[in-house]
């Protein structure tokens, strides 16, 4: 029995590995330096959840810059906050959806950590001791992301075929959001147009 | 006509502050050097707070030895690094900043006292002060700084200073050299000035927090125990002050020297060893530093010699958001064959409230003569607020109130805001 269920996990794994298919295509962002940093996800999945990773997620502190600047994350992953400068830096939220957390002052090298549990929270990292140093953690309800680069290309992989909502957020301008379908074979192309 | 009350005139002093606060987008050199804020060196400009003073301390460079990473202007380069290897058959590699590293400080102020026909009345000196800062680095062992002070009353005043840098825990300072920063008299954040920064020799030749002129300074700082705290010191020799010009018609030099211990708090020199915290703010420094100074020199007037020495000590102590600084000193005098011994203190104390409004009192103690008894001691108490409209824009209210009797007319309000960029 234990076998047989094995086997028809694995089949069923393999078969939607089959099908899983790229979502690509172009961020055109106007009135910001580029169209990097712009995240696409897909929303909630009715009648699936994910199960965070057990892996943590990293966000450095290097240069007096978060790096990177935006970071998506499924809800309940857990984050390292590195200082990679000799001088001090502090983490910190002002935003309730990630508890005001502050994570205090420590020393280059090490890490304090935080988990993100709330999906749909968009919280802007800080640091009380360089007040121009800001950055993102945008916690989603799926693993299905990505991160535009400077030139706005992005390519979310592996997405089961399914119709879906997929939407675009960006720091300073607007986001969008739109139904596509992803087919059986091939990859589906949505590019977007975001502005303020 | 009646004239408008000082309040009111207040009022509009800070509605045209605002407007003015809505077109400020600069930012002074060592911020744009490193694109970072003002807070990051600035307890309240221009108020150093620890990291503020390890970058002076590591002769105005990132700590660690990160300046090179951590400089996001790139500088243009005057020889390539490896013409180091052909010297002496070339000139040193170095470089120049990629703009020019001048900031600039626009100081203006409201009156109300009885400055004018010894009656209370509001008035504007706007402008009052305009300084041009310059200040960098010229390579990997060469630093400057310097000052041209404009005032309302035309005076020029500046100063200017090349260090060599042969570590942290050893430079070497030519150019205007002294101990003005034996007191935080430079740095205040309102616009009394320090007693003890102020007070003059007999022939009013000499002040603190005018320098020695021109000379030479050896200088350093290094951490203490664990990377926190640690020591300063300086020692140098310079012409001194005169009424000619800022130079030396005498041919005696002013020597002095400065130590100071800190303990606990970030390292003099920075680092982040031992500095873990659950608390994080760039106005926090827990720690106590202690510090001592003499000055030996003697000033000419009307082809006088007037003959003095200074010894002094200070204490500085950050404690959460409080900020208590006390400093005291003796002056010894000797002018046209009369001994003077003069004294003058002050405590001061800063507290956050937030980290844009600091609220501030300091009483100060000045006895001119310490035996002359007719002479009048001046016991002044100053409590004031001190609001950062932003990173760098302050807005300073002050009140002198004099605590002795034949004096208590002479009390007065003085605002003060500051933009720098």
């Amino acid at each position: 029995m234990k076998l047989l269920m094995t086997i028809t996990i694995t089949a069923l794994i393999s078969i939607n590995m089959a099908y899983a298919g790229d979502i690509v295509g172009t961020v055109k962002a106007t009135g910001t330096k580029d169209s990097g940093n712009a995240i696409i996800f897909l929303e909630k999945v009715e009648g699936k959840t994910f199960a965070p990773p057990t892996d943590h997620a990293v966000m450095n502190q290097k240069n007096l810059t978060f790096i990177p600047h935006v970071l998506p994350i499924l809800a309940g992953t857990t984050v390292d906050f590195q200082n990679n400068d000799d001088v001090l830096h502090n983490v910190f939220t002002p935003d309730k959806c990630a508890d005001n957390f502050n994570l205090g002052t420590w020393p280059k090298g090490q890490i304090r950590s935080f988990t993100f549990k709330n999906a749909g929270c968009r919280p802007v990292m800080l640091c009380k001791v360089h007040p121009e140093m800001q950055g993102f953690v945008v916690v989603l309800e799926t693993p299905y992301f990505a991160v535009s680069n400077k030139d706005g290309s992005y390519a979310i992989k592996n997405v089961p075929p399914g119709t879906y909502t997929i939407s675009i957020w960006h720091e300073k301008l607007k986001g969008a959001s739109a139904k596509i379908t992803v087919p059986g074979t091939g990859n589906l192309t949505q590019d977007f147009e975001i502005k303020k | 006509m009646k004239s408008p009350s000082p309040v009111v005139l207040s009022v509009i002093l800070l509605a045209c502050l605002s407007l003015l606060v809505q077109e400020t987008q600069a930012i002074p050199s060592f911020a744009r050097k490193y694109k970072t804020s003002c807070s990051t060196c600035h307890y309240a400009f221009p108020k150093l707070n620890g990291f503020g003073k390890a970058f002076k301390n590591n002769g105005y460079r990132y700590p660690a030895d990160q300046d090179l990473e951590m400089t996001k202007e790139e500088p243009v380069s005057l020889g390539a690094d490896a013409y180091k290897k052909v010297w002496p058959n070339a000139i040193w590699p170095s470089d120049i900043p990629g703009t020019a590293p001048i900031a600039l400080n626009a100081i203006g102020r409201f009156h109300y006292d009885n400055a004018v026909n010894n009656r209370k009345s509001g008035y504007f000196e706007i402008p009052s002060v305009f300084d041009i800062f310059y200040g960098g680095t010229l390579g990997d062992k060469i630093s400057y700084f310097g000052e041209v002070e404009l005032t309302r009353t035309a005076d020029v005043e500046y100063q200017f200073a090349v260090n060599y840098d042969f570590k942290p825990g050893f430079h070497l300072k030519l150019g205007s050299v002294g101990l003005e920063d034996a007191t935080p008299d430079h740095l205040t954040l309102t616009a009394e000035d320090y007693n003890v920064g102020s007070l003059q020799n007999q022939s009013g030749t000499w002040q603190l927090t005018d320098g020695a002129g021109g000379g030479m300074e050896l200088w350093g700082a290094g951490n203490g125990p664990g990377g926190k705290g640690g020591f300063t010191y300086k020692v140098g020799i310079g012409n001194g002050q005169s009424d000619e010009n800022n130079f030396d018609l005498n041919k005696k030099k002013d020597v002095y020297g400065r130590v100071t211990y800190k303990i606990g708090g970030l390292g003099e020199i920075g680092g982040t060893t031992g500095q873990a915290s659950e608390q994080s703010a760039f106005y926090l420094d827990n720690s106590l530093r202690f510090g001592g100074f003499v000055y030996s020199g003697t000033a000419i007037s009307d082809s006088t010699n007037d003959k003095f020495s200074v010894i002094g000590g200070d204490i500085d102590w950050w404690f959460q958001r409080l900020n208590m600084t006390a400093v005291v000193m003796q002056m010894k005098s000797k002018y046209l064959s009369t001994n003077r011994t003069s004294l003058a203190w002050f405590v001061e104390g800063n507290y956050v409230i937030y980290p844009w409004l600091i609220a501030r009192t300091r009483y100060e103690y000045t006895d001119p003569d310490t035996n002359d008894n007719s002479n009048q001691v001046a016991n002044n108490i100053l409590p004031g607020i001190v609001v950062m409209l932003r990173a760098n824009v302050r807005l300073s209210m002050e009140y002198l109130k004099p605590l002795d009797k034949s004096r208590k007319a002479d009390d007065r309000v003085t605002i003060q805001f500051n933009l720098a960029f």
